[in-house]
């Protein structure tokens, strides 16, 4: 089992620089993620937010 | 627009929140009972003979019980009940199907039953918070496609064409929790309650840490994100706080969670480069945590002055902000200069509770404040019992967490002392027993916050009585129209929430990649696990003691890691090797020192005899005084079992162990020969017992522990 996947090479060059790798992936979608977010119209942004609060609710908050 | 009238399905929800309570009470009432263990160590039950098994009340089989029954029993079914409520009111239809609502409902409780009539019977497979054995790992696949399958059945029938952010979470949930389940259980059968794990010692020790690490990530964090954003908004009666930061928050978690697990193996044999990996998601994980407990927190602006007087947002005040305090404490924990005063003591037992008792109860309490006089149309029975609960429990977290961080900076800093001469200046066993009145106290944490639970037990089932369920709750909407006309320059992310499919496909890439880059590496290059030629696979009665050392859940108490630092290199030996672990299936590290680490038992310093062992496990205070070891005298009596060594040798061979063709057939001969020479050396120190019994078998593994690293070091003396 897993025997066709294990040890196929036997060392890797410069695996140190995989975090780097993962890093530089992370930042340029977080980057990416937050230009979009800031494109986002207001009026858009507040509907959505009020999605859970515009519901039909029979029953309303009780006076805890 | 036509508008359509259509029915809210509220029992399944009574049924998943009254599962909450009623299991939240059995699983904290467990912990206490653990907690108490460890204070008074003869209080371990471990020799109730139930047919041909052995019914272990003791700590090594009811802490797996007690960390399964609240994260899968408690916060699962708070999980359920949560989503059950929130995704038909988000997307205004009933759930898809009440039939397979029913299944995942019955079919989950049935697994949980089945895990708390497994557990303590010693059937196991030792992977923390994956210890459910194969075929109670198939249901819960089958039971978790059912509820993945009612869920997008609910969001394709919906009539709101977005998906608000809470549903984007329980997306997430879903998809990672059936892959990391999945992935880690990969197993090979040997009996119908036995299996091997596929993966040995490191590769096993970063898939189960994957998982381990993701558990908490997908299954006490993402859903109950979920959760926050719909029922604090609700609770609080205005909208989240910012709806730009819920994307960048949803997007940032799943995608660094899932690189995090190695920070749980940092200083261990695991390939460096894979540790740092670990530390730097970890540590960067901090950013969008914190961006959710600000978000969560920013939602009661302009409401604070409620927070004085709704219970219900005190509890999630207090939840929100617990999370705050764990996902800060998370990434400073991440750091090789913490971790190495932190790992294996009881500032990770601190850390986890913070984490658990705080934002998990703490949220769920407040949820079921809110929805049970709803949906039973009535006003909460006593709102002061509320509040008592409040009190009592916050006063239990902070009982529960602060004993454990003294006790773990303490036991960390023992450990490390040296004497002006050089030498350890304290014993293992004293960095124990000093730990005495903190374990004391911190049992008398959680008894409060059990107590607390019971309260809210009261009051929920009180609440119920006095009113009625509104089984089927009444609702309109109008129909969402066949096709949608994306308006001219709408954003990207926008079309990506009305669109489930390609937005589960998106998340599952994103939290694919992590685990690809640390596993895959792991896995195929060869330089990672260099191979030791003196390491050889256990013998046969080594193999069946190791089994019972799973059994028993010695891991729970005991590592098997010498990191390599002084303080440990000069207690135990030789720091530990990847190499050492090749045949370990599965791993055997551990994550708590509640007794001193194993791997070097059977070597060096460590090695006692065969004699003090078989006495140790007889009575272990009369051994070692002051221990808090239960005592496995019952193994002393009880005959091994060697109808199934043929079975786990040939397993074994299918998982790559070099043991040589046809030996399953020999294996109970040598084992045989082994257990006789034990008993001949127990003999002349004066113990007279048979050599087909399980303490044998123990003993074997105990001697063997480290014993091939210290003939490689000889050889190359």
């Amino acid at each position: 089992m897993l025997k066709f996947i294990r040890n196929h090479a036997d060392k890797i060059e410069n695996i140190d620089i995989f975090p780097l790798i993962g890093l530089v992936i992370f930042v340029v979608f977080f980057i990416l993620m937050l230009i979009h977010v800031k494109k986002m119209p207001h009026k858009e942004l507040s509907e959505l937010s009020h999605l859970p609060l515009d519901l039909q609710e029979p029953n309303q908050p009780l006076n805890l | 627009m036509q508008v359509e009238k259509f029915y809210y399905d509220n029992k399944i929800v009574r049924n998943f929140a009254y599962a909450t309570i009623i299991w939240g009470a059995v699983g904290m009432l467990i912990g206490v009972w653990v907690a108490l263990l460890m204070v008074f160590p003869s209080w371990n039950v471990s020799n109730i003979t139930v047919g041909s098994e052995s019914l272990g009340l003791s700590f090594g089989r009811l802490r797996p019980l007690h960390t399964n029954a609240v994260i899968f029993a408690f916060v699962g079914n708070g999980i359920f009940m949560g989503v059950y409520y929130s995704l038909q009111r988000l997307l205004k239809t009933r759930m898809a199907s009440d039939l397979l609502s029913k299944i995942h409902f019955w079919g989950w409780q049935l697994i949980i039953v089945a895990a708390a009539v497994t557990l303590p019977l010693g059937i196991t497979t030792s992977k923390e918070y994956a210890e459910l054995e194969w075929p109670i790992d198939l249901a819960i696949t089958l039971i978790w496609v059912v509820f993945g399958w009612n869920m997008f059945w609910t969001i394709m029938k919906r009539r709101e064409r977005h998906l608000y952010v809470a549903i984007w979470f329980y997306i997430a949930t879903f998809v990672t929790v059936a892959v990391l389940h999945i992935v880690n259980s990969l197993a090979i059968p040997v009996s119908a309650f036995k299996s091997y794990s596929i993966y040995a010692g490191v590769q096993d020790a970063l898939v189960q840490w994957w998982y381990g690490h993701n558990a908490v990530a997908f299954f006490l964090t993402t859903p109950y994100l979920g959760l926050m954003y719909y029922f604090m908004p609700k609770a609080a009666n205005r909208p989240v706080y910012s709806y730009r930061l819920s994307i960048i928050h949803f997007w940032a978690l799943i995608f660094l969670y899932i690189w995090a697990g190695p920070h749980h193996l940092l200083y261990t044999a695991l390939p460096n480069w894979a540790q740092t990996l670990g530390i730097i998601f970890s540590f960067t994980l901090i950013f969008p945590s914190w961006g959710g407990m600000i978000n969560g927190l920013l939602t009661l602006r302009g409401a604070w002055d409620k927070v004085r007087e709704d219970v219900i947002l005190k509890f999630m005040v207090v939840a929100v902000t617990a999370y705050g305090m764990s996902t800060f404490e998370g990434p400073m924990l991440s750091l090789k200069n913490v971790n190495a005063i932190s790992h294996f003591t009881d500032w990770t037992i601190a850390h986890v509770h913070v984490g658990g008792l705080g934002w998990n109860g703490m949220l769920t309490f407040g949820i079921l404040y809110w929805l049970i006089p709803r949906i039973f149309r009535t006003e909460l029975y006593s709102k002061k019992l509320a509040n008592i609960h409040f009190w009592i429990g916050t006063l239990g977290i902070i009982f529960y967490a602060v004993p454990m961080y003294w006790a773990g900076f303490k036991q960390s800093l023992m450990w490390k002392e040296f004497t002006e001469a050089g030498q350890l200046k304290y014993q293992f066993l004293e960095t124990v027993t000093q730990l005495q009145p903190f374990f004391a106290l911190r049992a008398v944490g959680g008894t409060l916050f059990f107590i607390g639970s019971l309260i809210m037990v009261y009051n929920l089932f009180a609440t119920a009585k006095k009113g009625n369920l509104l089984a089927d709750e009444a609702a309109e909407a109008p129909a969402l129209e066949g096709a949608y006309h994306q308006h001219a320059g709408e954003h990207w992310h926008r079309q990506i929430e009305r669109k489930p499919i390609p937005f589960l496909v998106l998340t599952l890439i994103v939290i694919l990649i992590g685990g690809i880059v640390e596993m895959v590496p792991t896995f195929m290059i060869k330089s990672n696990i260099p191979t030791i030629s003196s390491v050889k696979p256990y013998t046969p009665l080594e193999l069946q003691g190791r089994d019972i050392y799973l059994r028993e859940g010695c891991y729970t108490c005991h590592s098997q890691m010498v990191r390599p630092f002084r303080s440990e290199t000069a207690r135990y030996g030789e720091y530990s090797k990847a190499g050492e672990f090749v045949y370990d299936h599965p791993f055997q590290w551990g994550s708590k020192r509640s007794g001193p680490d194993l791997a070097r038992e059977g070597t060096g310093n460590n090695k006692k005899t065969d004699s003090w062992h078989y006495n140790h496990f007889d009575d272990p205070q009369a051994v070692s005084t002051g221990t808090i070891m239960p005592s496995y005298s019952f193994m002393l009596d009880r005959d091994l079992d060697t109808a199934s060594t043929a079975g786990k040798i040939r397993a074994m061979q299918k998982l790559g162990v070099p043991y040589p063709e046809g030996y399953d057939l020999q294996a109970n001969g040598e084992l045989s020969a082994q257990a006789r020479e034990i008993a001949a050396n127990l003999k002349k120190d004066g113990i007279e017992t048979a050599p087909h019994k399980e303490v044998i078998a123990v003993i074997a593994y105990m001697q063997r522990l480290g014993k091939d690293i210290s003939q490689s070091q000889t050889a190359q003396k």
